[in-house]
């Protein structure tokens, strides 16, 4: 199957609740548009579980058949944890289809936002309530509405 | 007679009400926090004699209450408007700052992964954790392994000529039955979180830390700072249980990954690295090839 990158710049304002605060870790997030959202496709090439900030790179292939890998940033491991993403969730070459803030500058990078993965699983960093148990799973999110 | 009664009555339920008022909510203003802390000292006789099996239960994981942000006091409506009173030099730099946030500009210090530093500690995000002994209780931030020790072995502050500035601060205290109370002095200037207003290193401050219900850890703080704030500060900061099965505190640093460097553009904006997957740690002293 050739991956084709969807990339939609939309404003997404029933994200920016908890995108007030993207990068609360050790730096600013106004590096991020604040209000803009981007949708690519591709395969993952590396999950980084790390602190103070996770990165999961998705390598996009463009329309010209070049490639371009695309991180999108996250809180450090426990957060994910608690958001009910492991390390092994995102797997070299898993298909995903990944929403984030893109940075100001144009460079491939963003604040992770969303992540749909082929069964439809959905994987949102920064969305957990405190005092109980990490959100399931969430059901099946049809390729189109995922932008 | 009856008048005698009653303002004996009054006496006494007023001399209540202040023994159960936390350590910042009385109205008694203090000109420094050593004389606020000495206060509390005194009305509680030097504190409860406490031992290992009367201390009370703080085990678990804990995290700041949720929907706050980056807000120093949660009883702010907005991450713009402090509940500080500010003196004018420090409300023009508060003003100063908001304008260039609001313009994309922004640089924290800790970008660089020097720890947050005590009081703004109290806002970091992250898991914490509260190891209670007699003779000291640490107070643990997951987020650089930030810990902060408070002594309650009736101990005074490091003396002056021993004294030199520190992240956290030189903490003693005592305890009045099942809640903590603590004095900070020696810190270090620094923000009370990214688009809060900023703190000299004439900083100290009065906790008093207590488990309000089986799911909230409450800490009412009084801050006082001359330069900065006209008055002290007051905020009550809370912290939630956290619940997720599985869940446990590990080592936290900083450098692990080279694709969280950032860097300070000549703007002073904050800028990512940004070198790849794979990247490695962050390499300070690189080897000259």
């Amino acid at each position: 199957m050739t991956l084709q990158s969807i990339m939609t710049m939309t404003v997404a304002a029933s994200f920016l609740m908890y995108l007030a605060t993207p990068a609360g870790a050790h730096h600013s997030g106004a590096m991020f548009e604040p209000e803009k959202t981007i949708t690519i496709k591709g395969v993952v090439k590396e999950f980084e579980y790390t602190n103070p900030h996770s990165w999961l790179w998705v390598t996009v292939t463009n329309e010209d058949k070049t490639t371009t890998d695309w991180g999108f940033e996250a809180e450090g491991p426990s957060t994910l944890f608690r958001n009910g993403i492991k390390r092994s969730d995102l797997k070299p070459g898993d298909v995903v289809t990944v929403t984030g803030r893109p940075l100001r500058d144009g460079r491939p990078g963003a604040a992770w936002v969303k992540a749909v993965k082929e069964d439809g699983r959905v994987l949102q960093p920064r969305v957990a309530p405190v005092t109980t148990a990490p959100a399931a799973a969430t059901p099946a999110v049809p390729a189109s509405a995922a932008r | 007679m009856n008048n005698a009664k009653n303002a004996a009555c009054l006496g006494v339920a007023l001399l209540a009400l202040s023994a159960l008022a936390p350590a910042g909510a009385l109205a008694q203003e203090y000109r420094n926090s050593t004389e606020h802390f000495e206060a509390l000292k005194r009305q509680h006789k030097g504190g409860t004699k406490m031992t290992a099996d009367r201390l009370p239960d703080w085990t678990g994981i804990w995290t700041r209450a949720p929907g706050i942000g980056l807000k120093f006091d949660p009883a702010q409506p907005s991450l713009q408007q402090t509940t500080a009173q500010l003196t004018p030099e420090f409300a023009q730099r508060h003003k100063e700052k908001l304008e260039r946030v609001a313009k994309g500009i922004e640089w924290d210090p800790i970008s660089s992964c020097i720890p947050p530093g005590y009081p703004r500690w109290l806002t970091e995000p992250f898991l914490r954790e509260f190891v209670l002994r007699p003779e000291q209780t640490l107070l643990i931030n997951e987020m650089v392994n930030d810990i902060r020790r408070v002594y309650t072995d009736g101990r005074g502050h490091t003396p002056e000529e021993d004294a030199y500035p520190l992240w956290n601060g030189d903490s003693i205290g005592f305890w009045d039955g099942d809640s903590l109370v603590v004095h900070t002095t020696q810190l270090m200037s620094g923000q009370y979180q990214r688009s809060q207003p900023d703190y000299t290193d004439q900083v100290e401050t009065v906790e008093r830390w207590r488990k309000v219900d089986d799911n909230v850890i409450e800490a009412d703080v009084t801050i006082y700072d001359p330069p900065a704030l006209v008055k002290s500060w007051h905020v009550v900061q809370r912290y939630s249980r956290v619940t997720t099965p599985g869940l446990r505190i590990r080592s936290w640093v900083c450098e692990e990954n080279a694709n969280n460097e950032v860097f300070q553009t000549k703007e002073g904006a904050t800028q990512h690295v940004l070198p790849g997957p794979g990247a490695g740690p962050i390499v300070k002293n690189k080897v000259e090839k």
